[in-house]
Order: structure tokens, then C-alpha cells, then sequence
């Protein structure tokens, strides 16, 4: 029998926080029922659009942070 | 492989015993993330490069104090304080949306960008300013979540417990932020997904993110 899903439930399971239990059950509800599957997608893409706009800082302010840290006593 | 690598917890120990390089490590591990939530919320590169000098030198006194607590994951830690130093500043500035003309540090560093023909990265890059302006759009409640979550890496319950409410409350915020993106993303042209992300061809139901 397939299970319904909630939305919240989805969304867990996109971000990978579902137990792996119910991440296989959503798996399988996903090979069989295509409104799932197309949440699922949509909520996918938005997560990869999400990813394309991650940047990385100048290599001057992590060599500054290094530095910092270098310089830094050690308190305890 | 990810399984060869020290955990945060064996660096964090590492450098607290003295090993510089372990610190190197998490500043490598964690900076994009880090400095791409400080730019969402602040959106000028120069500021948020301060304020990843200041969220990272934070840590270090932290660790280097032995004052550093091992309770929760050191990329919601490092994050949070990323985020209330960005908040704070943007909060102190009244900071307008600016545009940067440096072209030197942002966003053309990134590795992949690097790699593509001009007009491509051009059209890419354009898309991108966009998308950054419709998560501005975003409530901000919404842009919250979806901030700590996306690139903060705090789990939902996590993000719960930081901005005191349920954990559903927490989850709907970011259903509703995802669903808002991709209905405005779907509004515009510029968004067609080859725009987007043509460099990762594999099909999407492969791409959850790892946890």
C-alpha cells in the first residue's frame, strides 16, 4: 500500500532528515505516484538554484584569517 | 572520499591542541557557506568579507580560550554567528541593495564560473543577481529559515530552537519560502533551468543534499 505524504515530510526528506525508514517509504511512494514526484522535483530544483549561488570568499581574507589565527595566543 | 576525512569535532580537537593546519581545514570545510549567508543578508561582497574575517576570528577566540562547546554541530554554531553578526550589521548600516563593480573578488571567483565562456558566465551571473534579489523578496521570517537551513546547515529542529518556534512552524517557513522561489523563478524567462545549472546534468531526484 502506498502511504501519503505530507509536505513537511517532503521537505525533510529533501534536506535529508527523515530516519531511514521513512526515507525509503517516501521512495517508494515516489516511484508511484507522480504528484509527489513532481513536488519533490520542484523542491530539488529550488534546492539546486539555491546551490549555484553559493560563493566563495577572496583567497586575501582567508589568508587574513589564517594569519589571525597564526598570531593568536593561545588563552586556556 | 568524505569518509576519509576528520570529523569537525577531531579538527576542532586537533586545533585546540596546537595543530594550526586543523584550523585550515574548517576555515576550507565551511567558508563558502558561511560567506554566502553573510552576503545574502548584508548583499555588498566587501561587507561580507568583513564579516567573515569577524565571524571566523570570533571562533578562534572561542576555541583558543577553551571556552568552545561541543554540544551541537560546529557548522550550525559557526553559522549562527555568521547570521546574528549580519543581521546586526545590516540592521546598523540600513545598508540600501548595492551592486558591487569589483569584479576582482565576486562573483566571478567561484570555481565553476571561472571555467565557462564569457557571455555564459555573463548570463549565468545575471541570473543569479536575480535569484539573490527574489530571497531578498522573501519574508523575512522565510529567508530566515531558508538561510540557517540551506546554507547555515542547521536542521529544522535546530532552527526551531534558535528562532523559538515549533518545528512545523519552522518547516512551513521554509515550504513556503521554496514554493514562493520557484513560482517567481517560473515567472521569469531568465530562469530557464539551463541558465541555471547546465554544468549538472544528472536527473534531480538524485540530488538530495547529504546530511
Amino acid at each position: 500500500m502506498i502511504q501519503t505524504f505530507t509536505q513537511d515530510t517532503l521537505l525533510r526528506y529533501v534536506y535529508n532528515e527523515l530516519p531511514a525508514e521513512e526515507q525509503r517509504e517516501v521512495e517508494q511512494a515516489l516511484l508511484h505516484d507522480p504528484e509527489l514526484a513532481t513536488t519533490c522535483a520542484d523542491l530539488l530544483l529550488a534546492q539546486r538554484s539555491l546551490d549555484d549561488l553559493r560563493t566563495a570568499p577572496s583567497e586575501r581574507t582567508t589568508q587574513n584569517i589564517l594569519h589571525y589565527s597564526r598570531t593568536f595566543p593561545r588563552l586556556k | 572520499m568524505d569518509t576519509m576525512q576528520p570529523s569537525d569535532s577531531a579538527l576542532i580537537s586537533l586545533y585546540i591542541a596546537g595543530q594550526e593546519s586543523a584550523f585550515a581545514q574548517l576555515l576550507e570545510r565551511h567558508k563558502a557557506r558561511v560567506f554566502t549567508t553573510i552576503q545574502l543578508i548584508v548583499r555588498d561582497p566587501d561587507t561580507a568579507e568583513d564579516l567573515l574575517q569577524d565571524t571566523f576570528i570570533k571562533a578562534i577566540h572561542t576555541l583558543k580560550s577553551g571556552r568552545y562547546n561541543e554540544e551541537g554541530k560546529f557548522s550550525s554554531w559557526i553559522c549562527r554567528i555568521a547570521h546574528n553578526m549580519a543581521i546586526d550589521a545590516f540592521r546598523r548600516e540600513k545598508r540600501s541593495p548595492m551592486v558591487s563593480l569589483d569584479t576582482t573578488t565576486h562573483p566571478f571567483n567561484s570555481l565553476s564560473l571561472a571555467e565557462e565562456g564569457t557571455e555564459a558566465m555573463l548570463t549565468r551571473e545575471e541570473t543569479h543577481e536575480r535569484l539573490r534579489g527574489l530571497i531578498q523578496e522573501l519574508p523575512a521570517a522565510q529567508k530566515e529559515v531558508l538561510l540557517m537551513r540551506h546554507y547555515g546547515d542547521m536542521s529544522f529542529q535546530e532552527i526551531a530552537d534558535a528562532t523559538g518556534v515549533s518545528i512545523n512552524t519552522a518547516l512551513g517557513r521554509m515550504r513556503y519560502a521554496l514554493i514562493n522561489l520557484r513560482k517567481k523563478m517560473a515567472a521569469q524567462p531568465v530562469f530557464d533551468d539551463s541558465n541555471l545549472y547546465p554544468r549538472h546534468p544528472a536527473p534531480v531526484r538524485v540530488q538530495r543534499v547529504t546530511g
